[in-house]
């Protein structure tokens, strides 16, 4: 370790050098020269960045390591994002924490206490499982991340991997770290916590509404509880023990942007009310058409929304600042094709034909099905596709089933399929299986002959309507009054989930209000069953809550309930 | 009071998921211990979306180690991937004796192309495969194991090396370092 102190020493004195170079060169009083440092700086904390999320050194090559005492791996592998998350303020999860590594913190003495909080149990919790040290300087947090030693001497937990970096690109990790979190996010102040929620397109008032309804009683709930703190001492007392001072006395404002016109104007409105009003976070939103343009504002801004309800989000498996309850209807053709899947022995080499309308909700179905029947190997399925606005009749479905002899029979069309099976006769040419998409049918899910409902097949990704109704007494408190059954009982429930969440997910942050530290506290929840999913699921990176989805068939009778076939997720 | 109800019910909605940080990060040594395990007859999918009968699996010649994870994991799964991943280097490219499954407890997620690509990020050589299934048959196999979390966010890390007689095998709990657990495979292909 001396020889790497020396080192170091050495790397110092070449920065010093540096830096001495550059003051000099800046006193000439050369314009074009001034903007080279900030562009040094700027490339510095990409290259810092790109060391902290995917483990790759300046040069290119991956940065080396071992973990465990003797276990070498990869920082590709094994990266300081993986643990310490985006936002540089940790993790806890499975018994282990892993420690904020932002700069603001690491160049702070460590107490076994959190400073203002010292009283906050959950608080005193947290800060407990870290012991104590003297604040870091750049020397020492170049010894913790090469020897795993900190200030103290001691040696850090084995599972911290120890780096084998020089001591130019350990100067690069610093300045990254110390950028990291280093100041609270816009919409943050003493005294109150932005938000918006975006209305996109011409939405119909009630979806909005029911949209709105909820969200507004969770802000409202959560500003009656400061007016509380400042003003009732043993509400008060109790709120700082339970949540703490900081969340506790803020307040929280809720502005509704509204985006008009054509969706390729929506980035400039966006922009237009961001600068008006920098908010800490979205919360839902909702559209009648694209999400993307809204999508990309959050992504390119840095600003996380909260669960928007959109039939059509973006799918991306790196995209980090939107959160969607799952990955909308398309889901229903992954979650079809699996099942289908899992039972592919009872029909094997013989035909399977989808048929899709010429819609967008059609495709989405389609492009779900065609990305997980493609991964399972199995033979191509043959496609037709129904023009928009022409019904599928009887016999062109006869003709289908004729020409092409399907086992498996797939049709991604609103109710008028009804009419088009309405004739079909079981014979040994009928396919075994039919599937269609209960979120496509609509209400005609509850429309669905008797003589048809062996037959039929649906994809239904919500908790059954018979199984959901014990969530009904707490949809009504949030409703306070206002009938449950005049608005979009779906987005009610999603909205609801949106409150929760983002309650739970802000009293977690312990008060740390950074953007990207609410979606990793998010990605750190557990499991959970909520309005609406049997599961909602969690974890870092994971940007599509409900995975799951039910294949059902309506049952007999004049009051038929739906019927469980496959479990909430099939693989 | 009345009028602080609303306030009140959100305090106590607002904590009713208050995080419980859970136990010191202090260095821990493993835990070994026997136990007897009846591997569950269940199928499971494989990286590569192929269905793969749990016990005809493990029913092979060569030593059998099992690990719980999950893919999207940011404390231990990494680390317990990184000692799998040593461990197949150590053993060189020609040892096909050890029999390396990773057994996904996050299956909502951890679908066959996430796995293989957990699998791609660790360079995992033949002879390491990762398992996913329906949640019940998850479950089912935790609970065979003796290793079911209802919350992935609170798993341990385990791992289960299988030894000559049947249906015994060797639970490690902790951080296992790669000659340690190298030596555990060589000790259970004694007993």
């Amino acid at each position: 370790m001396k020889t790497m102190r020396e080192e170091r020493k050495n790397g110092m004195r070449r920065w010093a050098l540096l830096v001495m170079l550059l003051l000099s060169f800046l006193a000439t009083g050369a314009i074009a020269a001034q903007a080279e440092p900030e562009l040094a700086t700027a490339e510095r904390l990409r290259l810092g960045q790109r060391m902290y999320q995917e483990g790759i050194l300046p040069s290119g090559e991956p940065m080396q390591a071992y973990v465990n005492g003797d276990v070498p791996v990869q920082g590709t592998s094994f990266t300081c994002v993986s643990c310490h998350l985006h936002s540089g303020i940790g993790s806890f999860e499975a018994n282990i924490a892993a420690s904020p590594v932002n700069g603001r913190i690491l160049f702070q003495p460590r107490k076994p206490y959190i400073k203002g909080f010292e009283y906050v149990p959950a608080y005193h919790k947290y800060a407990s499982h870290f012991p104590e040290r003297p604040a870091y300087t750049d020397d020492t947090l170049a010894e913790l991340i090469t020897a795993g030693i900190d200030p103290t001497g001691r040696s850090v937990v084995k599972v911290m991997p120890r780096y084998d970096i020089n001591d130019d690109d350990i100067a690069i990790l610093i300045d990254y770290l110390k950028s990291l979190s280093d100041q609270l996010s816009p919409g943050v102040s003493d005294t109150e916590i932005k938000f918006a929620t975006v209305i996109a397109g011409e939405v119909p008032e009630a979806s909005v509404e029911a949209m709105i309804t909820p969200l507004q009683f969770h802000i409202s709930r959560k500003n009656s509880l400061a007016l509380a703190y400042k003003n009732h001492p043993r509400m008060a007392r109790m709120a700082y023990n339970m949540i703490g001072p900081e969340i506790a006395g803020k307040t929280f404002t809720l502005s509704r942007w509204l985006l008009k016109g054509a969706p390729d104007t929506w980035r400039a409105q966006l922009e237009e009310y961001y600068r008006a009003e920098p908010v800490f976070a979205l919360l839902g939103g909702i559209t009648d058409g694209d999400w993307e343009p809204v999508h990309r504002f959050c992504e390119d801004n840095r600003i996380p929304d909260l669960f928007p309800i959109v039939d059509y989000p973006v799918i991306s498996s790196s995209d980090w600042y939107t959160l969607y309850f799952s990955r909308g209807i398309r889901q229903e053709g992954e979650a079809g094709a699996r099942y289908l899947h899992s039972m592919y022995e009872l029909f094997a080499g013989q035909p399977l034909v989808q048929i899709t309308r010429d819609s967008r909700r059609g495709h989405a179905l389609a492009d779900g099905f065609h990305e997980s029947w493609g991964n399972t190997g199995h033979p191509a399925v043959i496609d037709i596709i129904l023009k928009e606005g022409e019904p599928l009749t009887p016999e062109q479905l006869q003709q289908i089933i004729s020409e092409h002899k399907p086992a498996v029979l797939v049709i991604w069309d609103d109710e008028a399929l009804l009419a088009a099976m309405d004739g079909l006769t079981v014979s040994k040419d009928s396919p075994k299986f039919i599937l269609a998409s209960g979120t496509y049918m609509g209400e005609g899910l509850w429309k669905i002959p008797e003589q048809l409902r062996d037959m039929l097949f649906v994809t239904y990704p919500y908790r059954l309507p018979q199984d959901e109704v014990r969530f009904d007494p707490t949809i009504k408190s949030v409703l306070q009054g206002k009938p449950l059954d005049t608005t979009d009982p779906r987005i009610i429930r999603q909205a609801c989930i949106i409150g929760e969440v983002l309650d739970d997910a802000l009293v977690k942050m312990r008060g740390e209000f950074y953007r990207d530290y609410f979606f990793d506290t998010i990605g750190m929840m557990a499991d959970a069953s909520f309005p609406l999913y049997e599961r909602l699921s969690f974890g870092h990176g994971q940007r599509y809550a409900s995975k799951g989805c039910y294949i059902v068939q309506l049952g007999k009778g004049v009051k038929p309930q739906l019927e469980r076939l496959s479990e909430w997720v099939t693989h | 009071m009345t009028n602080f109800l609303g306030p009140l019910t959100f305090l106590l909605l607002f904590t009713a998921g208050l995080f419980c940080p859970g136990q010191s990060a202090a260095e821990a040594k493993y835990q070994r211990s026997e136990v007897s395990i009846s591997v569950p007859d269940v199928v499971l999918i494989n990286q590569d979306n192929e269905k793969i009968p749990l016990r005809s699996l493990l029913q092979t010649e060569e030593s059998v180690v099992i690990d719980f994870v999950y893919a999207s994991c940011t404390t231990i799964c990494p680390i317990l991937s990184a000692g799998y991943a040593n461990l197949q280097g150590k053993l060189g490219p020609e040892n096909h004796n050890i029999l390396l499954v990773s057994i996904t407890i996050d299956p909502e997620n951890d679908t066959p192309a996430v796995m293989k690509k957990h699998l791609e990020r660790y360079q995992a050589r033949p002879g390491w495969i990762f398992l996913t299934g329906s949640r019940a048959d998850i479950n089912t196999v935790m609970a065979a194991f003796d290793a079911y979390f209802p919350n992935k966010m609170s798993h341990q890390p385990l791992n289960f090396i299988r030894t000559t007689e049947k249906g015994k095998w060797i639970r490690i709990n902790g951080m296992i370092g790669g000659n340690d657990l190298l030596n555990e495979i060589k000790k259970a292909r004694m007993q």
